[in-house]
Order: C-alpha cells, then structure tokens, then sequence
C-alpha cells in the first residue's frame, strides 16, 4: 500500500509537470466552452440583430396591377422600393448586391383575383441564414397581402370567414422545459466529458507506460522493492485521476462559461444551471469514475505495449475513434437508454447522462449502466495488471 | 553473494523478430538466450562477465535482477531464492545499466528521495546516506535543477547516487560505462571499486578490455548464452597464449578464424 502511495505521488508530480500533458488535461476541457458558446452566441446574437435592422430593398414589379404592396413598402421604413427595370434584370442586381428581393406580379394576377382564380406572384432572393430571417419579415408582407385579398372575397360571398377554417389548433405542448432541454444539451454535454475524459487520460498513460520504456527508466523501476502489481495500481491510480480531472474541468468551463458570458439571455442561462443541478452531476459523475478506470485499463494496457513515445500515440490514435463514434451516437436524437443500449460501454454512459439530465431515465437502466460499468472498470484493471506482469510485453526486445 | 545454477532462458520469437533473425535462422519460434548458466560470485570481490552482442549478458543480468524468471534452474542472492522471494531480493539490489535513464521533469533529489521511499529509507538514514552520496559524487551544487537539463556526466552521478542510496549488499552493473565519456566512465570505474572495498558483491558486464583487465577479480566469459570460461582474471592472464587480453578473448570466443 505504502508503495502504492509512493509511486502514484511520484507520478502526479510528473504529469503535472509535463506541458503537454496539462494542454489536454487541463486547459482544453476548460476553455473549450466558453470559448465555443462565446463566439456562437457571440455570432448568433450579431447575425440576429442585422438581419433584423436591415433596411431591405425590396423591388415591385406590378405589370399593371394593384399598386397595394407597392404601397406597404414604401410606407415601411424598414424597407426601400428599388427601381427594377425588367424581370430579366433582378438576378444581376441581387449578385450585384444592390437588391435583397423582388416581388413579381404575374400580369394576370388581378384579372385571376377578380374571378376567384389564383393569382401568381414571383419572389426572388438569395437564401443564407442572414438572409433567412429577412425573409420573415416579406413573408409577413405578402401574407398580410393574402388575408386582404381573402377578406374581400368572402365579402363578395357573403361567407364567415370562419368557414375555411374548419378548426383552429391551440398547441399545448407538455414536455417540460427540462425536458427538451435535455434532449438538445443533454446529448452534447455527455459527449463532450465522455472524450475529454479520454483525451485527457491519454498523455499520462503514453508517459507512464511508453514513456518508462523510451527513456530506460523502467528497469530500475522493476529492480526496487515495488511489485509489479502496486506499480500498476499506482500508475492507474494517475491516469484514472487524469481523466475524472478533465471530466470534472469539462463542467467547471462549461459553467464558467454560462456565468461568464452576460450575453447568453437570461431564460436560457437560468434554465442551463437548473439542469445541471446537484443531483444529474452527482449520477453523472459516478459514472465517469468507472469510465475513466476503463479509459485508464485500455490506455495504459497499449502504452505498456508500445515501445516509444511514437509507437504509442500511432497506437492510440485511431483509439479515438473507437471512443468517439459510440460517444457520438448517444447524441443523436432519438438515441434512448434501453436494456441493450445500457450494456454498450461508452455509449451507456453517453446515454444514461443524457436521461438524467432530460429527468427521463429508467431506474432500471440505470442500474444496469452501472452494474455493467463498474464490471468493465473492475475487468480492465485486472487486465492491465496481468498484462503488465508478462515479460513479453515489458521487454519486447 | 551471488549463486546461479543451471540456468537456462529462452524467449518467444515474434514473427517480425523471426524475419530479422533471417533466412538460414533454424532455432525455430524461440531463441535460447541463455543456457544452462553456473557461476559464483563472492562479497568483497569484482566478478566480471564478458562476452559479445548478444552473448545473453543481459539476460542474465535481468534474470538476477528478478525482472525476468529463467525457465529452469535457481538464483540465489544474499541467501535468498530469486523466484521464491523476488520482492525482498530486488531489497538488497543496486542496478545500474548504460542505457539507464532518469525521470527528466523531477530533480535529482526528488529522483533520489523516490528512490530512498521506495527502498524503505527515511529519516536520519536517508539523509546521512544522501548527504555522503551527494558529498562525493558533487551532486549538491545542481540537486535542485530539472534532471532533463543536467549534462550526461550529471546524470549518471544521480544515476548512482539512485543505484546506491539503500547501500545495496549485491551491486549489478550491465555495460554501466556505454556512451559515457572518458571521464565520467572513471567514475564508474572507481565507483565499482568502492562497492568492492566496502565489501559488496559486485557483477558487471562489459565488452570493453581496458575495464576487464582494471577491474576483475574474477572473469566469467560468455558466448552464445553459454559460459565458456569461468575463473580467476589471475588465472585466465597466466594461462593465455594470445599476446592481449583482447586477442585472447577472440580466440577464445572463436570469432575470427
Ligand atoms: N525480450 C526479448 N525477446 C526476444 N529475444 C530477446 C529478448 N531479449 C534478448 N533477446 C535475445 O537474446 C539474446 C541475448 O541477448 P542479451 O541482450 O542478453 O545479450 P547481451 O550479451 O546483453 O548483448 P549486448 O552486448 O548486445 O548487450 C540476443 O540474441 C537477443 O536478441
Ligand atoms: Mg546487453
């Protein structure tokens, strides 16, 4: 046990001192989000209040129908009537940026509403996202357009207007604001600690295996009185701590950032601290401790392995992608925690995260995430430390 | 005191090792590294074990070490059975090799004081062991610095300060003097001394003449995972017929013919 100690000590101090190692660990997980819902929200926010107060140049071409919408655009003064030659001409000139949309009336089109036909207007326009939430705004023009044309011609019928529309839907949606929440957040969060946490055990597990090996330092590790069972334990030790450590980080920046940035509205800021709270982070991080045991048993059994440095990381890399994809598919929507679903590691954990953050989880599938969780954790371990005891992993020649 | 009896040890071949072996390699899917190897070595005296690339120096360095078990015969270090005690045996062992290394980021005091925990050392017999070891190897003046940017001459005197700090009965040297220059390679050479002159058992393994001759006190040589000469350094200089050392161990080991 004192070895243990000893050893596990020796190799915190080492880590912690090793640039790379804290880039991955430390840094990333904890200026990765306030950075990405910075500039996000920063950009949203920019995108919206543009698009919103842009003064939009808006061409009508009549041909020799009812001036009304022509009207409602000079009267508006968020818009501007464009002179227009010709249809010919629109395309030129919104590529030339000196037009945003032209509204085109066919030239029958009052002749059609007159006699209860359908009239025909053309909309040109760029589509882009700026563009996008411009576009509502003549949506609602030409709209508004449609009802009047339409209150006119139930008059001349003498109809209700009530009479098309045969029901009116009031929406009541129940699903709780968490809810929903979870299912949009609740699948990105999970995804994010599950890689952080195995992104951030990866160096120390390169070093304390690979690394031992590369700088000959294994040997005299091997010839001291440790056995190589405590020298396992307390390197594993290290690179579990090494994982739940970005975990834990993963959430310090993502609260940080939720704090942090005055510009996030208030509803939703509110809404993100009331979904993380103490009781989804206590289940959540349960769970990233036998993940991260996991991680460490897989991590540190391939860096034994390896001779080098180099030897490990070309090892490790397409590792990454084992853990990623199952992580990856726990985000997707519609993904759910089921009895099958509970038993695949990485996922499961992915998943179950997802559940209690949403409030949607099933106790039993809970259980069973966890159940399955801590054997892996448990086989791993035991893994790692047979494997190291073999000669011919330690000393491939 | 050190006793190997018949010991033999033999390592799987992966197929990548098998290739490099090349085409007229005929030892099947092992390679007999060492075999079925005897010797003694006495407290208070230099046991030196020469041979070529790939005699199994090494091997059996290791093998007494505990970090690798034979496949048959027994060990016996300090009146204890390698194979039935290794963790108390691997206690009374300094090992020290050429291509040792140290952790690069911890200082050669943290580098030692690891060292000393693990041994079971503290108090006032790591600090006067310490205190002695960094005295004479001049380790003082940079003990605070990072190992990584120490000189190779620095390193290796943290790298004995480590082998020694826990006053090991039995010291193991495997080619402790490769890549070394002149200078710092005498200080190993007066450190395998004065283990001797303590009245430590000292083995060390080499390929270099010049340290046979200023070193044994007795001389095993080894070729092809077998001892071919197994006796005094005295003896072995009295009866050779070669004008040198070295062109006696050519003609010994059958190198050149
Ligand atoms: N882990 C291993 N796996 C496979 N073969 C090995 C292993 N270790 C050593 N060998 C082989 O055993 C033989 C003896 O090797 P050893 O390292 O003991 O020789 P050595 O006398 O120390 O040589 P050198 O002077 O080159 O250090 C060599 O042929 C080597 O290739
Ligand atoms: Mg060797």
């Amino acid at each position: 046990m004192k070895n243990i100690i000893i050893i596990f000590l020796k190799e915190m101090k080492d880590i912690l001192r090793d640039r790379r190692t804290l880039i991955l660990m430390v840094v990333m997980p904890l200026v990765l989000f306030p950075l990405i819902i910075n500039i996000s929200s920063k950009f949203m926010m920019k995108l919206e209040t543009t698009a919103k107060t842009k003064i939009l140049r808006v061409g009508v071409i009549l041909n020799s129908n009812d001036d009304r919408i022509r009207k409602s655009v000079i009267s508006r003064d968020d818009m501007t009537l464009t002179d227009v030659k010709d249809e010919n001409s629109i395309e030129s000139m919104i590529n030339g940026k000196t037009l945003d949309f032209c509204i085109v009336f066919d030239e029958q089109f009052d002749n059609k509403v007159k006699t209860l036909q359908q009239g025909e207007i053309r909309l040109y326009f760029k589509s882009s996202a700026k563009n996008d939430i411009s576009k509502r705004r003549i949506d609602k023009l030409l709209a508004d357009y449609k009802n009047d044309l339409l209150e006119e011609r139930f008059r001349i019928l003498e109809l209700s207007t009530d009479v098309v529309k045969a029901f009116n839907i009031n929406e009541k949606d129940i699903v709780t604001v968490k809810e929903k929440f979870g299912e949009k957040v609740g699948g990105f969060i999970p995804y994010l600690f599950v890689i952080f946490c195995f992104v951030g055990a990866m160096y120390p597990a390169i070093d304390l295996g690979a690394g031992e090996k590369e700088r000959g330092t294994i040997e005299t590790l091997l010839v001291s009185p440790a056995t190589r069972t405590q020298i396992v334990i307390g390197k594993f030790i290290v690179v579990t701590l090494s994982g739940i450590i970005s975990a834990i980080l993963t959430f310090v920046g993502l609260y940080a950032s939720v704090k942090l940035n005055s510009e996030i509205p208030t509803e939703i800021l509110d809404l993100i601290l009331k979904v993380i709270d103490v009781n989804s982070i206590i289940v959540i991080f349960t769970l990233i401790i036998p993940i991260s045991v996991f991680f460490a048993g897989i991590l540190l059994s391939f860096s034994f392995f390896a001779n080098s440095f180099k030897e490990a990381q070309s090892i490790m890399t397409p590792l990454n992608f084992v853990v990623i994809i199952p992580a990856f598919i726990g985000t997707l929507p519609g993904m759910k925690l089921t009895a099958t679903t509970a038993l695949i590691p990485i996922l499961n954990v992915s998943l179950a995260s997802k559940g209690i953050i949403s409030g949607t989880i099933n106790n039993g599938h809970l259980a069973m995430v966890y159940i399955s969780m801590f054997l892996l954790a448990a086989v791993s371990l035991i893994i790692c430390i047979k494997w190291f005891g073999r000669e011919q992993v330690i000393f491939r020649g | 005191m050190i006793e190997v009896d018949r010991v033999s040890k033999r390592f799987r071949l992966s197929k990548k090792q098998r290739r490099e072996m090349g085409e007229n390699y005929s030892g099947g899917k092992f390679i007999q590294s060492v075999s079925d190897v005897s010797f003694k070595c006495a407290p208070g005296k230099i046991f030196t074990l020469l041979g070529p690339n790939g005699a199994g120096k090494t091997t059996t360095l290791r093998m007494l070490g505990t970090i690798l078990t034979q496949d048959s015969g027994r060990i016996n270090i300090a009146g204890l059975d390698t194979l039935k005690e290794p963790d108390k045996v691997r206690g009374k062992i300094g090992f020290l090799t050429g291509t040792t290394g140290l952790y690069a980021r911890l200082t050669p005091e943290e580098m030692v004081k690891y060292y000393a925990n693990l041994y079971g050392i503290s108090g006032k017999k790591y600090i006067e062991k310490r205190n002695s070891l960094f005295d004479l190897l001049e380790i003082h003046k940079f003990k605070d610095r990072r190992i990584g940017k120490l000189s190779s001459g620095m390193k290796q005197k943290v790298s004995i300060a480590r082998t020694l700090i826990h006053d090991p009965e039995v010291v193991i040297f495997d080619e402790p003097t490769v890549g070394l220059d002149v200078i710092t390679s005498r200080n190993i050479i007066k450190l395998i001394r004065d283990c001797r002159d303590e009245g430590k058992t000292v083995i060390f393994s080499t390929h270099i003449m010049g340290e046979v001759s200023m070193l044994s006190d007795d001389l095993a040589i080894m070729d092809r995972g077998r001892i071919i000469f197994n006796d005094t350094f005295k003896k072995f200089k009295n009866e050779m017929t070669s004008a040198t050392i070295e062109d006696e161990f050519v003609r010994i080991v059958g190198g050149e013919k």
